[in-house]
């Protein structure tokens, strides 16, 4: 970090640490690619560019090498997604089956069942609302602390843990919606039924 | 909600917390895979439903790769940006510093002076590595023809004020000297207006006289 602030052509090694972290956080939140890398890549020239800006505050208990850097890095991302998704209003476009993308291509045998169970679970986040969803993709996809997440969403740390608890239970409500809702399908005598319109 | 509810929410929450805490860390589906019975009721109050939601989403919510070709494309912009940023920089460099003595100039910095103040004070333990500018010293064949803690700026203008001094005394002696200027157009001179009183009647007179 501090290299990269004496000579930004250090940067490089920053970018490439948190380059997957910084477009999987704004793919889940904009569920496309294509605007997931132009997100990405505003982040990461805003942020070398404001690289001075920039203040450390990991304290010497937080241990050896505790940085706030991600948590800088990720609210720059926040703002970029945000942004992102303002212009996507405007010209609004039809996301991709993001459960198809996650699911493994190796695994043919299983891959049925895990494509169909993904996107269950990817739906059931998509529902959620807003800072929930966030909440979540952070605490999973990222797998960040409650301090960073509180840090990148400007709240407190009891009240992300608040947050995450909410949203584990509508997840689960909604997970355990969609399973009795195949159980039926798969026992009742007339085939499964059309599937439910919660696709978003 | 009364704050009884508010209470019991906020530990449940805590709860929540310090499962996903293990769960991430991958203690809860390890501990379960090796069988040990407290695996699966890591904290007892938790629900069971949001506890298999916690395990389902951290299984299906996976990190995405951008494309390899992206990744390059954005360093090479990268990259292009930090050399744009340095360009400003360096021009901006002829106002720095620069210490006269390559390695010695410690003394301009003030974190390299104050290691180099911990490494004097702590010389005579001769223990901890050398730092950079006291090793440069050493390497430096000069150094040994050099006076210690005597900056060459004091040599330097010492020695262009003596010259400077020297210089005005010669300045006033030679317009003070009596006698002939020697330089080529002072003795040009003075033969045209030789000549010219010579070419005059009676010039003879005003001619100067000779000593010899």
């Amino acid at each position: 970090m501090e290299a990269a602030r004496r000579d930004r052509a250090q940067f490089d090694a920053l970018y490439r640490r948190y380059l997957a972290q910084v477009y999987s956080y704004a793919f889940y939140e904009l569920g496309d690619h294509h605007a997931a890398e132009d997100a990405t890549e505003r982040t990461f020239l805003a942020a070398l560019a404001n690289l001075d800006r920039f203040e450390e505050r990991a304290r010497p208990a937080d241990g050896d090498g505790a940085s706030t850097f991600r948590v800088w890095l990720f609210q720059i991302a926040r703002n970029a997604v945000a942004s992102e998704r303002r212009g996507r209003r405007r010209h609004p476009q039809v996301p991709l089956e993001a459960a198809a993308l996650v699911a493994d291509p190796l695994d043919i045998e299983g891959g049925t069942s895990t494509r169909d169970e993904a996107a269950h679970a990817w739906r059931a986040v998509g529902r959620l609302p807003a800072d929930r969803r966030r909440a979540l993709v952070l605490r999973f996809v990222e797998e960040m602390s409650t301090a960073e997440i509180a840090g990148i969403l400007g709240r407190s740390e009891g009240a992300v843990r608040v947050l995450i608890h909410r949203a584990l239970r509508a997840v689960a409500g909604d997970l355990r919606g969609a399973d009795q809702r195949r159980e039926q399908a798969a026992t009742s005598p007339d085939g499964p039924p059309d599937p439910p319109s919660d696709a978003g | 909600m009364t704050p009884f509810d508010r209470e019991a929410g906020s530990t449940d929450a805590l709860l929540t917390d310090l499962y996903l805490d293990a769960l991430l860390a991958g203690a809860v589906l390890d501990a379960a895979a090796l069988g040990e019975p407290g695996a699966r009721a890591f904290p007892g109050r938790l629900d069971p439903a949001a506890r298999g939601a916690a395990e389902r989403l951290r299984r299906d919510l996976v990190r995405v790769h951008p494309s390899f070709r992206f990744e390059e494309r954005l360093a090479t912009r990268l990259a292009e940006a930090a050399m744009a940023m340095r360009m400003p920089l360096a021009a901006g460099d002829e106002g720095r510093v620069i210490s006269f003595r390559p390695g010695r100039g410690s003394e301009l910095d003030p974190a390299r002076a104050t290691q180099a103040d911990d490494t004097r004070a702590g010389a005579d333990a001769r223990t901890g590595p050398k730092p950079a500018a006291l090793a440069d010293a050493d390497t430096d064949p000069d150094s040994a023809r050099r006076v210690p803690g005597r900056p060459l700026l004091i040599g330097g203008a010492l020695t262009s004020a003596a010259i400077s001094i020297a210089g005005a005394a010669w300045v006033a002696w030679r317009l003070g000297r009596p006698g002939r200027a020697a330089t080529p157009m002072a003795r040009a001179a003075r033969a045209v207006r030789m000549a010219r009183l010579a070419a005059v009647p009676g010039g003879a007179r005003l001619a100067p006289r000779r000593l010899d």
